[in-house]
């Protein structure tokens, strides 16, 4: 009978129930749309923050001071100790290895350059374009392509070459302002230490490299004559924000609190792994960098989060309001119900499971359509999908039932109240 | 009892009798409202608020002399361009020999407070009491702590042990001095002015160009990254925030539209009682509108007046900073609701003007 009565319900009062679960559609596909998107923010303005550039910076321990003005850098190629390039790779290595986004090394000294118009003094960088590597069964591409993603190049980025070729005069980058002073074009060939090298673009970075000559590594550990060298390794990672536990020192924890701080993507334990990897090495944040972006990323996090929450609460808000509507109006059904006999739990049982009925189905709609929302909102602002957990389905579900429940139980219960004589006679 | 008097009545009656109903209306019509508000006020500030969270980068633009030092006149025109809100650090740059090692070391001069307070993400440690800014690898390679001597062509000076700073970027090998104390040991006069402008990308923007064309011997050059991280964060967290308020603003519309249909037909009964009592479509047409312009109205203004206090306590949350009402938004967040309630309640009234009012009264 309770069945009958329920699936009757649905298939009599068809324009009733669609409105009903329209209401609900709706208001679950905001509640799906907005959590995935203010879920998934964190991580899609992380990676827009990256074109900040390295946060982590590695460089020799037993190294001399830079003596750097104004972009010239005044230290002798022969002066500091150096890093071995062979073993970079185990970046890729450590326990938050994924987060590692790239690593860019440089190898850099003041040269004297030859071109067609006389000598300059310039600096020589030695680094990677977008070198390929391979660290276990991945192959990835690093270097300043992707570390500094703000370096511009007017004509071609050269390769990297893994050795000097003999045969033809390597391509190598010109600094913009170098470019001009000395009146360097695309196509130009150039010589250091007697060696020829082609300029294949001009770069433009806004840095100090716009006064210099930026090759290959490999190209300028063979014109220094420092093979394997590498004086300065620029990391670009995944960070979480510093809070007062990622300041703390690691060595002075329990062993329990280490392994919750050794696991946090801070900047400082991703800076206590590489040390652990690297002999002899200072790994220092790019305060500049990380200090801020951690700012700026929760203020973007910390105002979706508190849009998601005014949205849900408009959403529930408003398919609460569409079912106390929808019940509201069925006093009458109410009143015949009790008239025959029903009792008042028979009655709000009926209403419930209908109402949990249209509160799965509109949520199961909901969450499609939210997350199809989701998904157009990622490609079309940040170009790469917003993925929707599936545990949202479940909170969504969730919700829709606890939202739907509290619009009926209100109406259901004052639809109780009347006299169901009065509700039929049509005067309350 | 005249028309008016008549309608006014019924409008009144309509929304006491049911006074649930009325209820249920006003306040799908106000969670749009409020929603709408909070969403558009927010959007409105948002490039702003987001852009004031840059300043913690430090400079944003550099400006150097290539020859000879910065004028007082060049640096007042400088001051007048940035304005109140930006700062502008003057500093000279000298390579000063450590004498004991004989290392050499970049020495700044500057007003230490100033740059203290634009590059806010060193982290500093007070060694010691002098007024200097000591590089932290200044310190781990040679004065670990302990006063520096260093020497300037025949002048020498020694160096108080002071704060040490950690940067992460060249300045870690330099030693910063106070301006006066800078000059008298090297004579030069500063160079280079660290710039940090204050406003939207664009603004920035325009003010870089502003000093390149007022400035003609000077070189001003923008910090790349940091501009373009700006532009790139706050331009898509606007897309964002946009993109969803649109979304939720939209479906939570189409939500409300769907509540008032719904219950417009579910008066088929008042409908049809008013028309076999004569009443023509445009005089139950009239009365149904005004009804739902009625709850409309109230429920926006209710809408906007808690919408403008949800933005203002997200921006004092998020943003430690109020995000004040836009009182250009009421009148399109009232005229929007009313339309929006004015189609919802009349639409559903044509379908049942075509049934007739007999076969409505009989259940059909």
């Amino acid at each position: 009978m309770f069945l009958r009565l329920l699936f009757e319900s649905f298939r009599r009062q068809k324009r009733r129930k669609s409105v009903a679960l329209l209401a609900i559609a709706l208001g679950m596909s905001i509640a799906t749309a907005m959590i995935a998107v203010g879920n998934d923010i964190g991580d899609k303005i992380n990676q827009e923050l990256r074109s900040l550039g390295a946060n982590l910076v590695i460089t020799p321990i037993e190294d001399t001071l830079d003596v750097n003005i104004g972009g010239v850098n005044l230290k002798p190629a022969s002066e500091g100790a150096v890093i071995n390039e062979q073993e970079l790779i185990k970046i890729k290595g450590i326990f938050w290895g994924h987060n590692i986004k790239g690593y860019a090394p440089f190898l850099n000294a003041p040269q004297k350059i030859q071109t067609r118009n006389g000598e300059v003094d310039a600096e020589l960088i030695g680094t990677y374009f977008a070198q390929p590597l391979h660290y276990g069964k991945d192959q990835f591409f690093t270097g300043v392509r992707s570390v500094n993603p703000w370096w511009k190049v007017e004509g071609a980025w050269p390769p990297d070459y893994g050795d000097f070729p003999e045969q033809f005069p390597p391509d190598v980058l010109a600094g913009s302002k170098l470019a001009q002073q000395a009146g360097l074009s695309v196509g130009d060939q150039i010589e250091i230490g007697g060696r020829k090298l082609r300029i294949s673009g001009i770069l433009n970075s806004g840095g100090e490299e716009d006064q210099s000559i930026v090759a290959a590594l490999h190209i300028a550990q063979k014109l220094l004559g420092q093979p394997n060298a590498v004086r300065r390794v620029t990391v670009s990672a995944l960070t979480k924000p510093e809070d007062a536990f990622a300041r703390k020192d690691p060595d002075k924890m329990s062993p329990a609190v280490r392994d919750r701080w050794y696991c946090s993507p801070y900047a400082n334990s991703i800076a206590y792994q590489l040390r652990e990897v690297l002999p002899n090495v200072r790994v220092e944040q790019i305060r500049q960098v990380e200090q801020n972006q951690g700012k700026v990323l929760s203020r973007v996090s910390g105002l979706m989060l508190l849009l998601t929450l005014a949205a849900l609460l408009a959403a529930a808000l408003t398919v609460s309001a569409a079912m106390a509507a929808t019940i509201l109006e069925r006093r009458q059904e109410v009143g015949l119900m009790k008239s025959l006999g029903a009792g008042n739990s028979v009655v709000a049982s009926l209403f419930l499971t209908e109402a949990a009925f249209l509160a799965l189905a509109g949520g199961l709609m909901g969450f499609l359509a939210g997350a199809l929302l989701a998904h157009r909102i990622g490609q079309s602002i940040f170009g790469s999908a917003i993925v929707v957990h599936p545990v949202v389905l479940a909170v969504v579900l969730f919700a829709a039932v606890l939202v739907t429940f509290l619009g009926s139980v209100g109406a259901v219960r004052k639809a109780m109240q009347f006299d169901p004589a009065v509700v039929l006679r049509g005067n309350a | 009892m005249n028309r008016t008097q008549l309608l006014l009545r019924l409008l009144l009656k309509a929304a006491w009798v049911r006074k649930d109903r009325a209820f249920t209306a006003l306040v799908s019509v106000a969670v749009v409202a409020t929603i709408a508000t909070a969403a558009l006020t927010i959007y409105s500030d948002l490039e702003g608020k987001l852009s004031h969270e840059f300043r913690g980068f430090g400079a944003n633009v550099i400006v150097t002399k290539n020859s000879g030092a910065l004028t007082p006149g060049e640096l007042a025109d400088m001051r007048k361009i940035v304005g109140s809100t930006g700062e502008i650090v003057p500093v000279g740059y000298a390579i000063a020999t450590e004498t004991t090692s004989k290392a050499r070391i970049v020495v700044g001069g500057a007003d230490v407070d100033k740059l203290r307070e634009l590059n806010s993400s060193w982290s500093f440690s007070n060694a010691g009491h002098g007024s200097t800014l000591v590089g932290a690898r200044v310190d781990e390679t040679l004065a670990h702590g302990a006063d520096l001597q260093i020497s300037f062509g025949k002048a020498s000076t020694s160096i108080k042990a002071g704060t040490v700073f950690h940067s992460g970027s060249d300045d870690d090998s330099r030693i910063y001095l106070p301006l006066e104390d800078f000059m008298r040991l090297t004579s030069i006069q500063p160079n280079t002015a660290l710039v940090r402008i204050e406003g939207k990308p664009q603004q920035i923007q325009s003010a870089i160009s502003q000093l390149s064309a007022a400035l003609p011997d000077v070189e001003v050059k923008p910090v790349r990254q940091i501009t373009q991280a700006q532009t790139a964060v706050v331009g898509k967290t606007r897309s964002v925030v946009l993109a969803s308020s649109a979304v939720v603003v939209v479906l939570i519309m189409l939500c409300m539209v769907a509540t008032f249909t719904g219950s417009v037909l579910e008066r088929r009964k008042d409908f049809a009682v008013m028309k076999a009592l004569g009443a023509s479509n445009r005089a139950v047409n009239f009365l149904f509108a005004s009804e739902a312009a009625l709850l409309a109205l109230t429920g926006s203004v209710a809408g906007y007046i808690l919408g403008c206090g949800v933005a203002f306590w997200i921006g004092k949350a998020n943003f430690d900073a109020a995000i004040l009402p836009q009182p250009l938004l009421l009148l399109p967040v009232l005229l929007g609701s009313v339309v929006l309630a004015l189609i919802a309640s009349t639409a559903p009234l044509r379908l049942l003007q075509q049934i007739q009012p007999a076969g409505i009264l009989r259940g059909e």
